[in-house]
């Protein structure tokens, strides 16, 4: 049997023998053997030590609260790939894959603190006043803060604040916690001094402020994230696969299915006549000049 | 939204049918082309409207809740991670023993080196992607050789099933399973651990922590199986070994899959990330596929366009005879799919492809 890798690699992360894998220096078998858990991993994995007590159950906590959050992007993609019945991996890949740049974006907001910790430790302010510069930047020129408001828990993530709390009843309160509460304040009081209503801080703008503080780089808080995730989006796919319809669009099933083809509104061009082979060409000119189809160019 | 007005579609088919559209309107067609509806289905109001129905979670604006319990509660309550596996995935709380053992399967389930999981990962970090497309295609390496769980799972039931059945011992109806699927990639013994103690270990946890049962003791019968039929030395693998501490914690083939592949992706993550930092990227063109790779047909001219039909070879068969020399003259053509064979099967309650594999 072959054994050689798929390709070569010098890599700081890990390595196997017939005798051992090895991640970080510590043999896997042996870090299980030894009771660490699989958070403790986590650190051994993105930041090559063994954490403090604390930052492990920060860690457990925040991956904890994370991990299922019925219906939005990564278990609606899940069911989605569902429906035609791949392997099962393939949904799980297609819900993690939904974390972009809006939905649960944690490296942009990770990246957003960390250069203006950078900026103001350059320019000789403090953690709050570069907060408010922050906020004022962002909101003067019309971008959204990262780590605030959520579309459907519009009053406030009901996992965001508990994890704040968490953080401080640990006692791991450092410059991250202390950036996003002065965030969330200013935050707060720009849009009540224009007039709008509360927008409360999202798991983004406090999970994550948690992954930093205990020392997960932007991407590696990302990682975490949006693979914890994953565990429950193959739950859900699994729960169609085994006890829902195939397809999502049976006429039989007393509820409207998932694209039962009532649920398809169409909003483009009207119906028209195909052109002739002969006809083609002016007809393509023509359409070209006029210049209508513009619109619905995407 | 809804059908197009009638009279607006009946003026699209009259003048379609006058024009005639290519073979539409041929009386073969088991309908009148020229006589059909525009525009969209209209809603159903007769049927309830559709809604995402879960038996796994919900939310409202306050909580989120998975089998019943607030998420939030539970981590308040000090539940993590591995606890919620078992909600999401079994509607219940484990004991702290099968806790204990879920969290140590996940340890050994994180890396396993520059294996397929990292490396897709890294090849897809070299195009510049999110993290999240290279964690998402690291999963994807999961199939029925790689990570077989499912597969290895659902073998484990049918046979237990059938030991139930026909009233065969343990050793028995794992003797039968070793005869049918001996060189099986999910087998769960193999050569690859025996240097490595890592699998025999998991078990001897499971047996301490006493969260080992009848998918362990079945496993141990497969591997005495294949030792008394096998050639050559093997052994516990970590498949058979994960795969069987998973089923006795009471993990379902698809869900011990599911765990798994996704317990690697973070492993995956880190890959992309030092590759990211370690590596270069790569560009539509750069890389070369050397020549003394290729053993395809030669270097030849194209013919001319105006020349086709002089160089042109029908595939058309018109008996059955004709049909299998093409079929196995195609058979030596690599990449041509003529010399394998994919049995795809709905995988919604057991998974698995049938075989997959060389003809």
């Amino acid at each position: 049997m072959d054994r050689k890798p798929p390709f070569r690699r010098k890599t700081s992360i890990s390595y196997k023998t017939e005798e051992k894998t090895v991640m970080r220096g510590y043999n896997l078998s042996d870090l299980a053997e030894e009771g660490y858990s699989f958070y403790d991993a986590m650190f051994v994995l993105f930041q090559n030590r063994i954490p403090t007590e604390t930052e492990e159950k920060m860690l457990k906590y925040e991956m904890g609260v994370f991990l299922e959050h019925s219906m939005s992007p990564s278990a609606v993609g899940a069911i989605g790939v569902s429906a035609g019945r791949p392997n099962l991996p393939v949904c799980v890949a297609a819900a993690v894959s939904t974390f972009g740049g809006v939905h649960g974006p944690g490296a942009a907001h990770g990246y957003m603190l960390n250069k203006y910790l950078k900026r103001a430790q350059k320019e000789g302010l403090t953690v709050d006043e570069m907060a408010k510069t922050l906020v004022d930047e962002y909101m003067d020129a019309g971008r959204p803060v990262m780590g605030m408001g959520q579309p459907q828990h519009i009053d406030s993530d009901p996992r965001a604040e508990p994890i704040h709390l968490k953080q401080e009843e640990l006692e791991l309160n450092g410059v991250y916690l202390e950036f996003q509460r002065a965030v969330e304040k200013y935050f707060h009081a720009r849009r009540k001094a224009d007039g709008r209503s509360y927008v409360g801080v999202n798991v983004v703008g406090s999970g994550n402020t948690a992954l930093m503080e205990i020392g997960f780089s932007p991407n590696a808080g990302w990682c975490i994230g949006s693979v914890v995730r994953g565990f429950s989006c193959a739950a859900h796919a699994l729960f169609n696969m085994k006890k829902g319809r195939a397809w999502g669009a049976s006429r039989n099933e007393p509820m409207v299915q998932m694209i039962d083809l009532s649920m398809i509104k169409y909003v483009g061009p009207e119906d028209r006549i195909v052109p002739k082979q002969e006809e083609r060409q002016e007809y393509a000119r023509t359409q070209k000049e006029e210049g209508e189809y513009k619109q619905w160019v995407i | 939204m809804g059908y197009l007005d009638k009279k607006k579609a009946e003026s699209l088919n009259k003048a379609k049918r006058e024009r005639s559209i290519g073979n539409l309107g041929d009386p073969k067609n088991p309908f009148d082309y020229y006589d059909r509806e525009y525009g969209t289905v209209p809603q159903d109001t007769k049927r309830a409207p559709f809604q995402w129905v879960s038996e796994v979670a919900y939310k409202n604006v306050h909580r989120i809740v998975t089998r019943g319990y607030d998420t939030t509660e539970l981590m308040e309550e000090g539940y993590g991670v591995i606890d919620v596996l078992f909600i999401d995935y079994q509607a219940r709380i484990p004991t702290i023993e099968e806790e204990k053992m879920l969290n140590y399967i996940m340890i050994l389930a994180l890396e396993d080196g520059l294996s397929a999981p990292a490396a897709i990962s890294r090849i897809v970090a070299r195009s510049k992607t999110f993290l999240t497309q290279a964690c998402g295609a690291s999963i994807m390496a999961f199939g029925h050789a790689y990570g077989a769980y499912s597969a290895f799972g659902n073998r484990l039931e049918k046979y237990l099933a059938l030991s139930k059945k026909q009233n065969l011992s343990l050793p028995e109806a794992a003797k039968l399973l070793v005869s049918e699927n001996l060189n099986d990639e999910a087998l769960g013994v193999s050569n690859l651990m025996l240097k490595d103690p890592a699998a025999k270990r998991m078990l001897a946890r499971a047996e301490k922590l006493g969260t080992a049962g009848e998918y362990i003791a079945f496993t141990r019968e497969i591997v005495a199986a294949a030792q008394e039929i096998s050639t050559e030395p093997v052994d516990l693998d970590m498949l058979g070994a994960t795969g069987a501490a998973m089923m006795d914690l009471g993990f379902t083939p698809e869900a011990t899959w599911a765990i798994l592949a996704v317990t690697r992706s973070f492993a995956a993550g880190a890959h992309y990330i030092e590759e990211v930092e370690r590596e270069e990227t790569n560009r539509l063109g750069q890389e070369l596929t050397p020549k003394e790779d290729y053993d395809g047909p030669e270097d030849r001219p194209v013919p001319p366009l105006a020349e086709r039909d002089k160089y042109a070879a029908s595939a058309l068969c018109t008996t059955p005879d004709e049909w299998t020399q093409r079929f196995e003259r195609m058979k030596t053509i690599n990449g041509s799919g003529f010399g394998i064979i994919e049995e795809v099967e709905d995988p919604s309650k057991k998974s698995g492809i049938k075989k997959v594999g060389k003809l």
